[in-house]
């Protein structure tokens, strides 16, 4: 029962990131920033580390279709999201047993698991051809904006969480 | 444990080769998408039209109170404009008329000019950023095919790169590159139009490049519109692409490039036209614009 809303929710997450920058305030969209809502992975990163134990890898698995499924539907092009999103699921996996798991280890994990995907579906880009990019303009305009628009949404699931608490 | 070491290894090695088998996949020249992609895009495209509808109201709430507060100011301008536009309709609908029965004259019905309208409904906008790109609700079983262009009231925003049964991706201007290319022209009262193409989209002057392969013999002026020819064989003639912004030289000065802001906003749409050209294409198999 647990995994199956595990699967709708990030099933409604993949769908509300596109539907997001779609909806948002253009005058946000077209500033120098650009934010790269990687909800899926946030969701994904909370799974690896309260859902998971230590010798189950439901996370992982759920990383690659879910990564799958964002590359045909919103790049077209397939493996590029599904690779990174497993292998870093592995990882943050893999590190979590070292860390006592609570709300400020769960921050670490996730500025350290987008920040990974992101640089490495850049470099990925970057090799095939379909950016031309400088790294530090990189670091300035994307991967900084992206960390911190993902942590607010960290924030705001643990303030649902809190209230949902206070409300049992 | 030796044994779960080796499990491992296997898994990654197993996943590595999947993974640049799949890139191999998607980046070869495909023309349809295959099963699985076409059902997956259509699920979630129809759940994404569900939720798009409720949200957007939402949020154009929000937008209709910011709207209000210039509602006056606009509407004064409004009034001075339609006046103008009562006299052209009239010019219009003559010239129209003129033309037609001169096309009869001359026993030539279709014109590349002609299209037909596909209505469709921008439902989501791909989150990873380097990839313009835009899902719109209408597929192959509403007549979409790729590579037809994709317009709003204002101008060309892209063109269709692939298309599922009930939806349909678009590739914007912003994400143009060098194998979308577009014919395009710069039309002139008495004198020769200008030719050239599109080449692709320069990210870090926010504008088209458009390579003039022939010139008029009237300089080229900033604010001058920039049309579809139809010259490619994919589109048709006649839908604005953008204005010219300031004209450069290339690297050995033969050639000028101008940069085109394209006229349409990438970032403000929702009901968006799909364009049929009527008139077939004489060679169907070209994927791209003018890859031949």
């Amino acid at each position: 029962m647990k995994r199956l809303y595990i699967t709708l929710i990030l099933f409604l997450l993949l769908i509300l990131e596109g539907v997001a920058l779609e909806i948002l305030p253009n005058k946000w969209l077209i500033g120098s920033f650009l934010i790269v809502p990687h909800w899926v992975l946030v969701w994904l990163i909370i799974i690896a580390l309260f859902y998971d134990k230590q010798e189950t890898h439901h996370a992982v698995v759920f990383a690659a279709i879910f990564g799958f499924l964002i590359d045909t539907v919103y790049t077209g092009i397939l493996g590029v999201y599904m690779f990174t999103y497993a292998v870093t699921i592995y990882l943050i996996h893999g590190v979590s047993r070292f860390l006592q798991v609570n709300f400020f280890s769960t921050m670490l994990f996730v500025i350290l698991g987008v920040a990974i995907v992101d640089i490495s579906i850049e470099s990925i880009y970057y090799v095939m051809g379909i950016i031309q990019i400088s790294w530090q303009d990189y670091v300035v305009h994307r991967l900084f904006p992206t960390i911190v628009a993902n942590l607010l949404f960290l924030f705001s699931l643990s303030i649902g969480d809190e209230a949902n608490k206070k409300m049992e | 444990m030796q044994f779960l070491r080796k499990k491992r290894l296997f898994i990654l090695l197993i996943g590595v080769i999947l993974f640049v088998t799949l890139i191999g996949f998607s980046l070869k020249d495909r023309k349809e998408l295959s099963l699985p992609e076409r059902f997956i895009n259509d699920t979630v495209g129809w759940v994404q039209s569900v939720i798009h509808k409720p949200i957007k109201y939402v949020a154009d709430f929000f937008y209709n109170i910011d709207d209000m507060r210039n509602t006056y100011d606009e509407n004064q301008i409004l009034k001075e404009k339609l006046a103008e536009y009562k006299s052209l309709i009239y010019e219009a609908q003559e010239l129209k008329k003129d033309n037609d029965e001169l096309q009869k004259i001359i026993d030539k019905t279709d014109s590349i000019r002609d299209y037909n309208p596909i209505q469709a409904t921008v439902i989501a906008r791909s989150p990873e950023r380097w990839i313009d790109q835009v899902t719109i609700n209408k597929g192959k079983k509403n007549g979409v095919k790729p590579n037809m262009a994709v317009i709003t009231a204002e101008g060309m925003i892209g063109k269709i790169q692939s298309t599922s049964d009930f939806t349909s991706t678009v590739q914007l201007l912003t994400g143009f590159d060098q194998f979308n290319r577009i014919s395009a022209t710069i039309p002139r009262e008495d004198a020769k139009d200008t030719f050239g193409l599109i080449e692709e989209y320069d990210k870090k002057t926010h504008s088209l490049l458009f390579r003039i392969i022939e010139e008029s013999d009237k300089e080229l002026k900033k604010g001058d519109m920039v049309f579809s020819s139809g010259l490619g064989g994919v589109f048709p003639s006649g839908l604005p692409i953008g204005t010219v912004k300031d004209v450069i030289p290339d690297q050995y000065s033969l050639t000028k490039t101008a940069l085109v802001e394209p006229a349409a906003n990438m970032y403000e749409m929702n009901h968006v036209i799909v364009v049929a050209r009527t008139l077939p294409n004489p060679d169907e198999d070209t994927s791209g614009e003018d890859k031949k």
